[in-house]
This record gives C-alpha cells, sequence and structure tokens, in this order.
C-alpha cells in the first residue's frame, strides 16, 4: 500500500523535476538545434538566465487590460503544475491518482492554452486576437487525436486511469512494440508537437505575424508575466515528454510501494529519458521547415488517422 | 519459433504494412511515395518470410524472399527511373484533398475492419487477425486510382491493391502454390512495365501524365 | 395524497395563479414571485420524487373520454426538478428583465405566458397517458409561441421565426400524435401501464419508435429537423430563449427515454444506432454553425442542438448497448446522457440570461459590435465566464463531469460484442472529442470577443450593468452549475434511479463515491472537487512565488504593442468573424460559407475602384439543401392550384356540392 510519505516524496520528486528542470530542457534543446548548424549556442543555462532577467523587472500592464489578461499567465503556470502533480512520471501510482486519468489531463492542458488565448484576445491588438484564434484552431482539430489515442492505450487495459496504463506496459515489455503501441505513440508525438507549438506547426523561435501562434498571443506581455508564461511553456513540454516517456518507455520506473532510492534512481531515468526525447525532438527541427497554417489541418488529419488505426488495432489485432 | 515472438512480430510487421499504405495518401512528394511502396513491399516480405519460419516451410520463405526482391527492390527502381526521367516531382492537386483523404482512409478502415469479421470468425488465428489491415491497403489502394492525378500514383495505387490481395493471400491460406505466385508476380511486373510505356508515350503526347488530360482523347 | 403530489398540485395552482395575476395586475414581480415559488414546488416535488417517492392519479372528469391521468416516477421527477430549477433562475431574472425599456415584456400577456408556459412543461413529464401527454405537450408548444412572438411589434424577423417555430412544433406534434396513436391502438389501452404490457408485432413497434422519434427529436432540436431553433431562440425575449433552451428542448430528449426505453422497453439495436447517429451528427453540425456564428444568442442556440445531440449520443449508446446485452454500460451511459442534461440545463440558463442581459444593456446581438464589457459590466462578465466555462467542458466546469462520464462508457466497448458496436463507438468518441474541441473555440471567442478587450460598436460603449434581480437570476444558475461541477454526487443518486427507471435491471452503485467518482468494476476515477482544489492551491502557490522572487515593484500601465503608428483604434481588433476564420476555411466543404464581393466603379473610369463591398455568410446548409427545395415544391403546387380559387362565391359553393354528390356516388355504387 502507498503510505502517505511516499506520497508527498513522489509529489515533491516530480514537481521539483518539473520546476527545475523543464528550463534546462528548453536550453538543451536550443544547444542541441545551435550545434547542429554550426552555431557555438548560449549554454543550457542561458533559459534559467532569461528567466531571471524576466522576474526582475517591473511589471507591465498595458492600456485597456483587465484581469482576464492578469490571470492567464498564473492558470497557465498553476495547470502545469497540477498536470505535474498528477502524471505518474517516476512511480507507476501517480502520487494524485485520485485526481484524474488521462482525460482530466488533456482538459487541465487545454484549459491553460484557453487562459493564455483569453489573455491574448484581452489586449485588444491584432496580434493577441490572431494567436488565439490560430491556437485554438489548432486545439480544436488536437482534440479528436487526443481521445482516440487515449482510447486505443485503454482498450487493453480497461482503464483511462494512467497508473494502471503505464504498470500495464513496464510489466510487458513486447506491448511496446506492438502496432496499437506504434500508432499511439506516433498519433501522440504529433499531438505533442502541436501542443506545445514547435516545429513544423508553429516557430517557437519566431517573431513574425504570418507565421507565429503561441508567440503572437503573448506579445504583449513582459516582466514576470512574462516569465511565468515562458517556464509554463517550458514545463509543458517537459512534462509532455515524460508523460510520453512514461507512457511508451516505462522502464525504470518506480512500482507500487518502491522505496526512496527506487524513486530517486527512476527520477534519473527520466530525465535521461526526457532529455533523449528532447534532444530528438530538437534534431528533428533542424532538417525541418514550418508547414503553412493551412497544411497544419493535414498533419492533425493523419495523425487523427493514425490514432483511430491505433484503436482498430486494439481491437482486431487482439 | 515461439508463439510469444511470432505473435508481436507478425502484428509489426502487418503494421508496418498498413502505416505504409496510408503513408502514401499524406506525401505529395512522388520520390516519397516510392519510398514508402518499397517500404511497404519490404513489410509484406518480412510478414511472409515470417509466416514461412513459423510453419517451417522453406518454400513459403523463398517466396517471402522473392516478393522482397521484386516489390522492395526491382518495382521501386523501375519507378524511380521513371520518375527521373519524368521530372515531375509532386502530387500536385488531388482530386480529392489530403486532410479528407486521410479521413477517408480512416472510415474505410473502419469498413475493412466489418468487412473482415465473417473471414476472421471462419478460423480465428493471428494472422487471419490481421487480414483488416490488408483488406484497408487494399480499399486505401482503389481510393489512390481514383483520386489521384499523376500516372506515377496510379502506378502505385495499383500496386498497393496488388501488395494487398498477396498480404490476404498469405494471410487466409498461409501459402500459395509457388507457381501461382511466381504467375501473378510477373504479371505485376509486365502491367508496371506496360505502364512505364504508356507514361513515356503519354509525356511524349501530351507534355505531362496528369490523367484528367487523357479526356481530350474522348473528344 | 403524498408530498410529491401536494408538491406537483400546489406547483401547477401557482402557475395558474401567477398566469391570472399577471393579466390582471401586469407587474413584473407579480407573475415573477408566483412563477419562482411553482418553480421552487416543480423542483421540489420533482427531488421528493427521485428521493423515492412515488405519485399517481387518475383524474377521469378533468377532460371528457379521457380523463387525466398522472404519475411521477424519478425519471420525470429529474425533468420536473431540472425545469423547476431553471424556472426560478428565469423567473427571478424576468422581474427586472421585463421592466426594459422599450421592450414592452410586462404586458399582459407575455406575463401570463410565461407561469404558464412553465406549468404546461411541469406537466409533459407527469402524463401517463398518451391523451394527457399530447395535452400537456401542445399546451407546451402554444404557450412557448405566444413567448416567441412576444416582441413580434418591434422586428419583422420575429414573426417569421415564429412561422417556422409554429410550424416545426406542429409538424412533431402531428408525428407524436401519430405515433403514440399507433401504439395506443395495437395496446388497446393509452395509459402508460397499459403501453408498458402491450405486446406489439415488431413491425408496429418500429413505425411507432421511428414516428415518435421524428416528432421528439424536432422538439431536441437534433439534425435535420433543428431549422426552428437558430431561428426562435435569438428572436424570442432572453429570459424565453433560457427556458425554451434549458427546459423545453430537454422534453424531446424525455419523450425518446420514456416511449422508446420505458414503454417500447428497448428495441434491436438499429433503433438506436439511428439515435447515437442523429445525436453525433447534430453535435458536430450545431457547434460547427455555432462556432462560425457572430450572433450571440444564435451561437448559443447552436450550442443546444450541439448539447442535445450529445445527450442523444449518450441514450443512443444506452439503448444499443441494452439491445447487446451490457447492462452496466447502458446503465452508465445513460446516467452520462442524463446528467448531461441536468448540466446543460445549468449552464445554458446562465448564458441566455447572460446574454439577454448583454442585448438589454448593448442593443446588440452581434458579437462583432460588441467588446469592452468587462469593465462596464463585470459581474454579467464574471458570470458570462462562469457559464462559458462549463459549456466548453473543461474542468473545472459542470459539462466535463458529463461527458468524462459518457466517454468512459463509450470506451468500454467490448470487441467482442460484435462489430457494430466496436465501429460504431469508436467514431462516436471521435465525434465527441471534436465538439468539445470546437466548443473550446466557440466559447472562447463568445467571451474573449464579446466581453474582452475595448468596445467595437457605439451600443457597448454605452452599456450599464444590469439590475440586481438579474443578476441574482443569473447569479443562482451560476452558483447551482459551479455546484454540480465540483460536487456532481449532488446530481448523481437523482440520476442514478432515473436511469433506473428505464433499465430496472442495473446493478447498482454505477458511479459513486462523494468527492471521487468511482466506476463500478474499473480503475477509472475522477475528482472533479480535488481538480478545482489543487488548481486552487496551484494558483495560489504559483502567485505567491511571483510575489516572493519577482520584482516588488509597482505595475506600470503602458501603451500597447501598435507598431510605433500611434494608438490603436477599436477596428483594428480581432472580431468573432475573423477569429472563426481559419475553422471555417478548415470546414469550408461542411459549411459551404458564401462570399460575394461588389466592386463599383468610379463613373470616370473603369479601372478606378469607388467602392469595394464584401459581404460574406455561411447559410445554414441543411435549411438550404433540405428545406428550400420543399417549400419551393409547395409554393409551386399552391400557385398551379391557385387557379381553382377566383374569387367566386359561387364557384367556392359548387365545389362543396359536387364533394357532397361524389360522396353520395361512391356511396351508392359501394353499397
Amino acid at each position: 500500500m502507498i503510505t502517505p510519505v511516499q506520497v508527498a516524496v513522489q509529489i515533491t520528486v516530480q514537481i521539483v523535476l518539473v520546476v527545475a528542470g523543464a528550463p534546462l530542457l528548453t536550453g538543451m534543446m536550443r544547444q542541441v538545434r545551435a550545434r547542429l548548424e554550426g552555431r557555438a549556442g548560449a549554454g543550457v543555462l542561458q533559459p534559467w538566465r532569461d528567466l531571471r532577467k524576466l522576474a526582475r523587472k517591473e511589471p507591465i500592464t498595458p492600456q485597456g487590460t483587465g484581469w482576464v489578461f492578469r490571470l492567464a499567465p498564473l492558470v497557465a503556470a498553476a495547470t502545469v503544475l497540477v498536470v505535474a502533480a498528477v502524471v505518474p512520471l517516476t512511480g507507476t501510482t501517480s502520487p494524485l491518482a485520485g485526481v484524474g486519468d488521462l482525460f482530466a489531463v488533456v482538459a487541465l492542458l487545454a484549459l491553460g492554452s484557453v487562459a493564455l488565448a483569453l489573455g491574448g484576445l484581452d489586449t485588444g491588438t491584432a496580434f493577441g486576437g490572431m494567436g488565439a484564434s490560430r491556437e485554438m484552431t489548432v486545439l480544436a482539430l488536437v482534440e479528436p487525436t487526443i481521445l482516440m489515442s487515449i482510447f486505443a492505450l485503454s482498450v487493453r487495459v480497461g482503464s483511462t486511469n494512467l497508473g494502471a496504463i503505464v504498470t500495464r506496459t513496464a510489466e510487458d515489455p513486447l506491448d511496446v512494440v506492438s502496432p496499437v503501441s506504434l500508432f499511439a505513440a506516433a498519433a501522440l508525438a504529433i499531438v505533442t508537437i502541436a501542443e506545445t507549438g514547435r516545429i513544423p506547426m508553429d516557430n517557437p523561435a519566431t517573431h513574425l505575424e504570418l507565421t507565429m501562434i503561441h508567440e503572437a498571443m503573448v506579445l504583449e506581455y513582459a516582466g514576470p508575466d512574462l516569465a511565468l508564461i515562458e517556464w509554463a511553456s517550458a514545463a509543458r513540454l517537459g512534462v509532455l515528454l515524460g508523460l510520453l516517456a512514461s507512457l511508451f518507455a516505462p522502464w525504470g520506473i518506480a512500482g507500487v510501494g518502491a522505496g526512496l532510492a527506487a524513486v530517486a534512481l527512476a527520477a534519473l531515468i527520466l530525465v535521461i529519458k526526457v532529455a533523449v526525447l528532447g534532444a530528438l525532438l530538437a534534431a528533428g527541427e533542424v532538417f525541418m521547415a514550418k508547414l503553412r497554417l493551412f497544411r497544419v489541418p493535414e498533419l492533425l488529419a493523419g495523425s487523427f488517422l493514425m490514432a483511430l488505426l491505433a484503436v482498430s488495432a486494439s481491437f482486431f489485432l487482439g | 519459433m515461439s508463439e510469444g515472438l511470432y505473435v508481436p512480430l507478425l502484428d509489426l510487421g502487418c503494421g508496418a504494412f498498413l502505416l505504409a499504405g496510408v503513408l502514401v495518401l499524406w506525401r505529395r512528394d512522388l520520390m516519397a511515395i516510392v519510398g514508402l511502396f518499397a517500404l511497404q513491399g519490404m513489410a509484406l516480405a518480412a510478414v511472409v518470410v515470417l509466416l514461412g519460419v513459423h510453419q517451417a516451410d522453406a518454400e513459403l520463405i523463398a517466396v517471402g524472399v522473392g516478393v522482397g526482391v521484386l516489390r522492395a527492390g526491382l518495382l521501386p527502381y523501375l519507378m524511380r527511373r521513371a520518375l527521373a526521367a519524368s521530372g515531375e516531382g509532386r502530387e500536385t492537386q488531388p482530386l480529392v484533398n489530403v486532410a479528407t483523404s486521410l479521413l477517408v482512409a480512416a472510415a474505410l478502415a473502419m469498413l475493412a475492419y466489418a468487412v473482415a469479421q465473417p473471414l476472421i470468425r471462419l478460423s480465428p488465428t493471428p494472422a487471419t487477425q490481421a487480414v483488416p489491415v490488408a483488406l484497408t491497403v487494399l480499399l486505401v489502394g482503389f481510393f489512390v486510382l481514383v483520386t489521384r492525378r499523376r500516372a506515377l500514383s496510379q502506378v502505385v495505387g495499383f500496386l498497393l491493391i496488388d501488395n494487398a490481395i498477396t498480404a490476404t493471400a498469405f494471410l487466409t491460406t498461409s501459402g500459395v502454390p509457388l507457381v501461382v505466385e511466381l504467375g501473378v508476380s510477373l504479371d505485376v511486373l509486365l502491367a508496371a512495365l506496360v505502364l512505364q510505356v504508356l507514361t513515356t508515350r503519354m509525356r511524349a503526347a501530351f507534355g505531362g501524365t496528369d490523367l484528367d488530360e487523357l479526356r481530350e482523347l474522348h473528344d | 395524497m403524498s408530498l410529491v403530489g401536494w408538491l406537483f398540485a400546489a406547483a401547477l395552482a401557482l402557475c395558474a395563479l401567477a398566469a391570472i395575476g399577471g393579466l390582471v395586475w401586469p407587474r413584473s414581480w407579480v407573475a415573477g414571485a408566483g412563477t419562482v415559488a411553482a418553480g421552487l414546488a416543480a423542483a421540489t416535488a420533482g427531488v421528493a420524487s427521485v428521493v423515492g417517492s412515488r405519485w399517481s392519479a387518475w383524474l377521469p372528469d378533468v377532460l371528457p373520454l379521457a380523463g387525466v391521468r398522472l404519475s411521477i416516477d424519478p425519471l420525470a421527477g429529474l425533468f420536473m426538478a431540472v425545469t423547476g430549477g431553471v424556472s426560478v433562475c428565469v423567473a427571478v431574472y424576468g422581474i427586472g428583465y421585463a421592466r426594459t425599456p422599450g421592450h414592452r415584456l410586462d404586458s399582459r400577456g407575455v406575463q401570463a405566458a410565461v407561469p404558464l408556459f412553465v406549468g404546461a412543461m411541469v406537466l409533459v413529464p407527469a402524463a401517463a397517458s398518451v391523451s394527457t401527454l399530447l395535452l400537456a405537450w401542445e399546451l407546451m408548444a402554444l404557450t412557448s409561441l405566444l413567448l416567441v412572438l412576444a416582441e413580434h411589434r418591434r422586428r419583422a424577423e420575429v414573426g417569421r421565426a415564429g412561422l417556422w417555430y409554429a410550424v416545426m412544433t406542429h409538424l412533431g406534434f402531428a408525428a407524436i400524435l401519430a405515433g403514440l396513436a399507433l401504439f395506443a391502438a395495437g395496446a388497446a389501452g393509452e395509459s402508460f401501464d397499459q403501453l408498458r404490457a402491450a405486446e406489439l408485432p415488431p413491425g408496429l413497434r418500429n413505425a411507432v419508435f421511428v414516428v415518435t422519434l421524428a416528432g421528439f427529436t424536432s422538439k431536441a432540436g437534433i439534425v435535420p429537423l433543428h431549422v426552428w431553433l437558430p431561428r426562435a431562440h435569438p428572436e424570442a425575449p432572453s429570459h424565453v430563449s433560457a427556458l425554451m433552451s434549458a427546459a423545453m428542448v430537454n422534453m424531446g430528449c424525455y419523450g425518446i427515454v420514456r416511449v422508446g426505453l420505458d414503454l417500447l422497453g428497448g428495441g434491436p439495436a438499429w433503433w438506436w444506432l439511428v439515435v447515437l447517429a442523429a445525436g453525433a451528427l447534430s453535435a458536430l453540425y450545431g457547434i460547427l454553425q455555432a462556432v462560425v456564428t457572430s450572433d450571440l444568442k444564435r451561437l448559443l442556440a447552436y450550442s443546444t442542438t450541439e448539447n442535445m445531440g450529445l445527450v442523444l449520443v449518450g441514450v443512443g449508446a444506452a439503448g444499443f448497448f441494452a439491445a447487446s446485452r451490457a447492462p452496466a454500460l447502458a446503465g452508465l451511459a445513460l446516467t452520462a446522457a442524463l446528467l448531461h442534461v441536468v448540466n446543460h440545463a445549468g449552464f445554458k440558463t446562465l448564458l441566455f440570461l447572460a446574454a439577454g442581459s448583454v442585448l438589454r444593456a448593448t442593443g446588440a446581438r452581434d458579437l462583432d459590435a460588441l467588446g469592452g464589457l468587462r469593465a462596464r459590466m463585470p459581474h454579467t462578465t464574471v458570470l458570462f465566464a462562469i457559464g462559458a466555462l462549463c459549456a466548453s467542458a473543461l474542468p473545472p466546469g459542470n459539462a466535463f463531469v458529463s461527458e468524462w462520464l459518457l466517454l468512459q462508457s463509450l470506451i468500454r466497448v467490448s470487441p467482442l460484442s460484435g462489430v457494430a458496436g466496436a465501429v460504431t463507438m469508436p467514431l462516436a468518441v471521435a465525434v465527441i472529442a471534436l465538439s468539445a474541441g470546437l466548443a473550446v473555440a466557440t466559447f472562447v471567442k463568445a467571451f474573449g470577443v464579446g466581453f474582452l478587450a475595448r468596445p467595437r460598436g457605439v451600443g457597448a460603449e454605452r452599456a450599464t450593468e444590469s439590475p440586481p434581480s438579474m443578476l441574482a437570476g443569473m447569479g443562482l444558475a451560476a452558483v447551482a452549475c459551479l455546484a454540480l461541477a465540483v460536487v456532481p454526487a449532488l446530481a448523481l443518486p437523482a440520476v442514478g434511479s432515473a436511469a433506473a427507471v428505464a433499465f430496472p435491471q442495473t446493478p447498482p452503485g454505477l458511479v459513486s463515491g462523494a468527492v471521487t467518482l468511482a466506476l463500478a468494476g474499473v480503475r477509472g476515477v475522477l475528482s472533479p472537487l480535488l481538480i478545482a482544489g489543487s488548481l486552487v492551491v496551484a494558483l495560489v502557490a504559483v502567485l505567491g512565488t511571483v510575489r516572493l522572487l519577482a520584482a516588488r515593484r509597482a505595475r506600470r500601465v503602458a501603451r500597447l504593442w501598435d507598431c510605433g503608428a500611434g494608438p490603436m483604434s477599436a477596428r483594428m481588433e480581432y472580431t468573432a468573424t475573423s477569429f472563426a476564420e481559419p475553422l471555417q476555411r478548415v470546414f469550408d466543404d461542411v459549411l459551404a460559407p458564401e462570399t460575394d464581393v461588389d466592386v463599383t466603379p468610379a463613373r470616370e473610369s473603369a479601372y478606378l475602384v469607388e467602392r469595394v463591398a464584401f459581404h460574406a455568410r455561411v447559410p445554414d446548409r441543411v435549411e438550404r439543401r433540405l428545406y428550400a427545395p420543399l417549400l419551393a415544391a409547395v409554393d409551386g403546387v399552391g400557385r398551379s392550384v391557385r387557379g381553382l380559387a377566383n374569387g367566386s362565391v359561387h364557384r367556392y359553393l359548387a365545389y362543396g356540392f359536387y364533394a357532397l354528390i361524389g360522396m353520395l356516388v361512391v356511396l351508392a355504387v359501394l353499397r
């Protein structure tokens, strides 16, 4: 049985990992890109330096904005924090398993996006509206893929409970190479890219109005607010990559009732897995161009097809 | 080979077979489409070899290798050559746009699954359970034939259908006589050659291989 | 007479009193207070019957021939409670809303019709015989029609919307009448007990189900019978829209559950696949239209079509699972569907009332002319935000809980149960997912464009906050929504016992737990309270960290980024139309939007342009493709027989004469 102490330890470990590690992940990915493009790069710690610099600046309220604009970064950061506590990153029983399942996790992340979109709309600039509109379009189109992937993963287990799915995969490693897993992994990988605004959906490094989604939405934010948003989007990427790692490569994850040493080991392995995934993503981005906005539905339709095939494969291949 | 490894590997092979089939709808780049077709040929060959190993049937293994050489080696090579000669790189304007095609493929997969159920019920082995995969690829191939304009896409659509039929045959009966397989393969090769000649002639006559322009022959 | 009976009778009597009061003394608080009391009585009656006290009565002398049969079981009680709750909020709101200058809503007719409408809606679920049900149904249709037409003197569109509504609702009534008459004829009796006991041949059962389904879906606003809904809801006074959208359309779902699952006792799988398909189609079509429309009330009306579609997906899945012998899943799906009815009633009441406040304050329904209400109507803004959060099925909103339950029931389908389920359920999940995603976009648009940023029109600039009674009505609805969202266990036992009326063999305790919802037999859990709690904790933690670490300087107000070109005007803001443009483009093939560009050249030269006008609209495609040809055909027939009526009295008399002679000849020949 899982003890309260263990729950507390696991929550703390996961939250500390996400809070401290997410900016490092972003820094690492930028560094990988820089090296592959033949640049020296700013170093892995640069995002943390940026955050410190932003946090020290004076908070700015653009004219005509109100409580929605002020609340949006807080909600975005809070949803990521809750998700970081709910998903099983270091142990198969997620610390707050009773709170919700995969559906709840997905909906919480959507809530964060919605908050930022409303913040963008509250400014009343064309940039804010444009970013919000595009973000919501992508969010609406991504939803079927996510739910179908969850469906596919839940068929074998008979539950959408994250801990149950991860346990099952950890116990039966051959499941990972089954078509169900592979199709669902491909679909969820595309979803992760869409949800975190990476190439080829969105370019996190651009500030050109025709191409950007996320950056357009948060254009009016400055100072500590911007620091929160930057941290939240880094943490969202980190949590989603961690979730992918737990769902499709749960090796080394601490089982039920494992001791503190196992949790520490699991945390270390998690860091390595997420770093590898992040490096792969960054390397992929070097070789890819951003898609035109109206090609994005094609990509999402493709990912939906993958997810549907995962569901039907889970039905007919047994 | 142990049952524990056979089923996941078979499923994996069928998964790759299906994936390559539906990805043909996704890509516009003709060279990539040929690559996907080669990948599918490899998956098919792997499935056949796997069946042969499972049944300890040397003839089946030999057929599998032959299938691999033809479908993952020779046919893609011929198509690449035709493509290089034509200089056409992309499927620019399919009759049904790509996003819709992908959704149609999803519907076709469900249809194939529904249709294959009676077949599976006849003998529920791991191999027959993968028949819906082959049927999906068959329907997708037909869909490619209906909606794509470039002659090379048409050839690929035709070959997808053929791959699917071969896969169905091996999955349901666990092996066709060698002679039949040889005959079919030769037919396909012949058809591919004929189509290649045809595309060359078309290009000479019309300066492109957009099949819609064939309508002019009718007028 | 039991407690339920007394409360029910009190509700009807209070409605009648309020109506008379409204006629005699047309002050808005008279009818309002009466309706509040009636609503409270009805809600209490509903709750009491759900808790377990049943009541039935036969009043043979009230009506000639059949008399009136009434019976309140938990299923009826649930719908009655929902209607009562909605009525309370609406009536409180109506006290202030009716005094809106220039709307003439405090006239005798309107004041009397609202309580009558509420009374009819309370009566419908209590009906226990075909004639009583039809009577209550027609009363509900007539009173709502009167209310839809309340403002017909002010706007010409009201009359047209009323005509559509009248025709559609009466065609629906005719279908229900025909279906139930067939049923009663086959069963040799018209009370529900006789109908339940009847053994009908399969052909007749199919006919009864299909015909009544058509009638009930037209009331529920299901595609393709939804066309009255996006016309009537925007044109009716807003509190009436709330009543119709949150309470009346539910009666369509009630009818399907009552007739299909209870009276007919379920049926073959194809019935329920039809219901499921109609629901899925409505969910997608409704939300697609909602996301591209920029009329706030029309958007809400289409969202009603979407939500009723989701309910029917649940009802269809329940019937299907019951037909394929999975009683636990059937019970779960029906519970989810009925919970969604309750949740939808809550947030749709709130949203329509808030839309009414906006309309009252600004005179505009067009989102492209709204904006900036956050500063001018702060309370309404917060209330609408709560409603929008609930409607977009995100945690911590109430629709999230019911959609979660619905998804849980759908993904539990076993591939061994047959091909139909294994193919249908994944598609249904995909449809629910897409409609949930689009609902998020829709309500971000409605809230973000309608209430935030700066005003885009004169009306929005001059807006002022609503009077306290209107805020109180909305506040009640908001409290109900939040309570349902955070502690769904408040409603779940009631919903469960209502579902048990349709499926008596369901194992009890399918969804249990006060804080954490646990499903029977699986590890699927959800705790809305813990989600909301941990969100609050995380918010506080983030806020505390920011306060602690960040610069402790005062916030500075700065100019927006305007590319250095000077302050931006409101015309540069993104509008609702531009917000929805990417989605409209993605779903171009489905929506078939129409655009046209008029270029007026200058007089001096054809190459100089004087004016360019751009028009874009997204017509309702079902209406355009299905109804327009039908209406044109009817019109054509009408025109072609116009020659028969040339105005001569002799001719008309002659028709009667010919008909009489013809009939006599036929009789003479046949006898």
